[in-house]
C-alpha cells in the first residue's frame, strides 16, 4: 500500500509538472454536445403514478431519509462525473438544469445527460478543461491539475484504483446507498454499495469536530449533523488529499470544508446540496446540487472493487511505464 | 459511424434500460469509443468478478487465424440488475459482442451488448461506457 501511495504521489507531482506545460499550449474551448442524451423515467419515479407519496417520517416527526418500516428501497445514486456542471450559478441554476430546461431531456437520474466539454459519461471526447468552466473558482494550480486530468481523460482517477470517493462524490458514484437514522443512538449511518462498499457515520450528538492533530485526515472526513427543520445539515472536515472531487478530476486539499444538506420533499426524491469551501484550491466557496431518486424495490448487494482490478495491471504512466510494479 | 453508434445505443437503452451503466475506471483512458467492434465467437473463459466481469472469446479472423479476445463488462451486481446471472454466459456459448476496442491492446475490448447466438437474446453488458442512454 505504501508503494501505491508513493506511486500516486509521484504521479500527482508528475502530473502537476506536465499540466503546467500543457496548459501553456492548450486552448481548447468547451465543446457542447448538440444532442444531449435524453433520459426519462428515473428509477425512483418509474412506476409511480398520481401525486408523489408524502415524505416518510420517524416516530418523532423527523423526516425519514430511509425506508419506511416493512418496506424495501434504496437511493439510486446517479453517476455524476463533473460537479462543475452542478454548481449553482448566480442566476440560481446549474448547467445541467439549464440544459434540461432547454429540452435536453430529464436532468436527473442515473447516468444523466451529456455534458459540456465532452460528456458526463466516461466515454471520452474532448474536454474543455478549466477554461470551459468559468463558474469554478479555480486557483491557478488547481486549474492546471484539472486541465491535466481532463487532458488524460481521468486516467489516474483514484476510484479507478478502487480507492473511496471523498465527500460529496459519495453521492455521485454508483451504486445505490441507504441512509439509516438511529435517533436513540444520536447518529446516522450511510451505507454505500458502490464507492468501494463503504459506510459513513454522522454524529448527531452535538459534538464538535476534533481539534488539531486529533482530527486525523481521512477519505470521508469527520461528519457532524443536525436537523434544521426538514433539512439534515452535515458539516464535514478532516479530509485527506487522496481523492478527487469528481470523476472529471477537480482537485481539493486537506483544507476542504463541506456542508451538505439533505432533504426529502416527497418519498421519491432526495434533494442533495453541498458547499465546498477549500481555500487551498479555490478562491471562493461553491455549492453543487442534484436530486437522487428512490428505488422502492431496491436492496443493496455486494460490490468489492478490489477483487480483480485489471485496470491497474495495465495502467501505465505518462512515460509508458507500469504504474504498479509486480512485487 | 457516429449516427450508427447513437442509434445502436438508443435501441440498447430502450431494450434493456433498467441497468445502470457504470464506470469503475476511466472508459476513455482504456478504450476508444470510435473503434467499434462487432465480434462473433465462442466463449472460452468467464471471470465473474469485481469491479468488471471479463469473458474471453475465440474469434476466427478473415485470415482463418483464431484470436482470443478479452472483453470487459460491468460488475456482477450491475449485471444482475440487468438480468444476468453467473450462468447466463457459459464456456462454449457462441455470442456476438458489440462494443469498443482498447486503445493500446490488440485483442481487448469493452462489451456494450452481448447477443446469445442460440436464442438471439440481447443482453446489456452494464458497460463502463456510460454514454449509453438509459430509459
Amino acid at each position: 500500500m505504501r508503494n501505491i501511495v508513493r506511486n500516486r504521489q509521484h504521479h500527482v507531482l508528475l502530473g502537476a509538472m506536465v499540466a503546467v506545460l500543457l496548459t501553456t499550449f492548450w486552448g481548447v474551448g468547451a465543446q457542447q454536445d448538440p444532442a444531449p442524451a435524453g433520459r426519462a423515467g428515473a428509477p425512483g419515479a418509474r412506476g409511480a403514478s398520481g401525486p408523489p407519496e408524502p415524505t416518510p417520517r420517524m416516530a418523532d416527526g423527523t423526516p425519514n431519509l430511509g425506508r419506511a418500516p416493512g418496506e424495501k428501497g434504496v437511493w439510486s445514486v446517479p453517476y455524476i462525473t463533473n460537479m462543475g456542471e452542478r454548481i449553482i450559478e448566480p442566476d440560481g441554476t446549474t448547467a445541467v438544469e439549464r440544459r434540461t430546461a432547454q429540452g435536453g431531456g430529464r436532468g436527473f437520474g442515473r447516468g444523466e445527460g451529456r455534458p459540456l466539454g465532452g460528456g458526463e459519461g466516461t466515454a471520452g471526447g474532448a474536454r474543455g478543461g478549466s477554461k470551459s468552466e468559468p463558474q469554478v473558482p479555480f486557483q491557478p494550480w488547481a486549474a492546471a491539475i484539472y486541465d491535466y486530468n481532463s487532458r488524460n481523460q481521468s486516467k489516474y482517477d483514484p476510484e479507478g484504483y478502487c480507492l473511496p470517493p471523498g465527500g460529496p462524490r459519495l453521492m455521485a458514484t454508483p451504486y445505490p446507498m441507504e441512509i439509516v437514522q438511529l435517533p436513540e443512538q444520536k447518529r446516522i449511518l450511510m451505507i454505500f454499495e458502490g464507492a468501494t462498499h463503504i459506510w459513513r457515520e454522522i454524529y448527531m450528538d452535538g459534538r464538535p469536530h476534533p481539534d488539531g492533530d486529533a482530527l486525523n485526515p481521512t477519505y470521508l472526513g469527520h461528519s457532524v449533523g443536525r436537523w434544521e427543520g426538514e433539512t439534515l445539515v452535515v458539516d464535514v472536515v478532516g479530509f485527506n488529499e487522496q481523492t478527487w472531487i469528481d470523476y472529471f478530476g477537480h482537485p481539493h486539499t486537506d483544507m476542504l470544508h463541506v456542508v451538505e444538506k439533505y432533504s426529502r420533499p416527497n418519498k421519491n426524491q432526495l434533494r442533495y446540496e453541498a458547499t465546498f469551501d477549500d481555500p487551498g484550491a479555490y478562491t471562493k466557496p461553491f455549492t453543487v446540487r442534484w436530486t437522487i431518486p428512490w428505488s422502492p424495490r431496491g436492496e443493496l448487494t455486494e460490490y468489492i472493487c478490489q477483487e480483480n482490478n485489471k485496470y491497474l495491471q495495465s495502467l501505465t504512466d505518462d512515460f509508458g511505464q507500469p504504474v504498479f510494479k509486480k512485487q | 459511424m457516429r449516427m450508427k453508434f447513437a442509434a445502436l445505443a438508443i435501441v440498447t437503452g430502450l431494450l434493456l434500460g433498467t441497468a445502470s451503466a457504470i464506470a469503475h475506471h476511466s472508459f476513455a483512458a482504456e478504450f476508444d469509443a470510435s473503434q467499434a467492434i462487432n465480434l462473433t465467437g465462442t466463449v472460452t473463459k468467464i471471470e465473474w468478478m469485481n469491479p468488471h466481469t471479463y469473458f474471453y472469446l475465440d474469434v476466427k479472423e478473415t485470415s482463418g487465424q483464431v484470436v482470443n479476445w478479452g472483453l470487459e463488462m460491468g460488475s456482477p451486481n450491475g449485471l444482475m440488475r440487468a438480468g444476468w446471472t453467473r450462468n447466463t454466459l457459459k464456456v462454449g456459448d457462441v455470442v456476438t459482442v458489440e462494443g469498443s476496442r482498447a486503445k493500446d491492446k490488440a485483442y481487448i475490448g469493452n462489451a456494450r451488448v452481448v447477443v446469445l447466438a442460440a436464442t438471439g437474446k440481447r443482453l446489456f453488458a452494464a458497460s463502463s461506457q456510460a454514454d449509453t442512454p438509459q430509459r
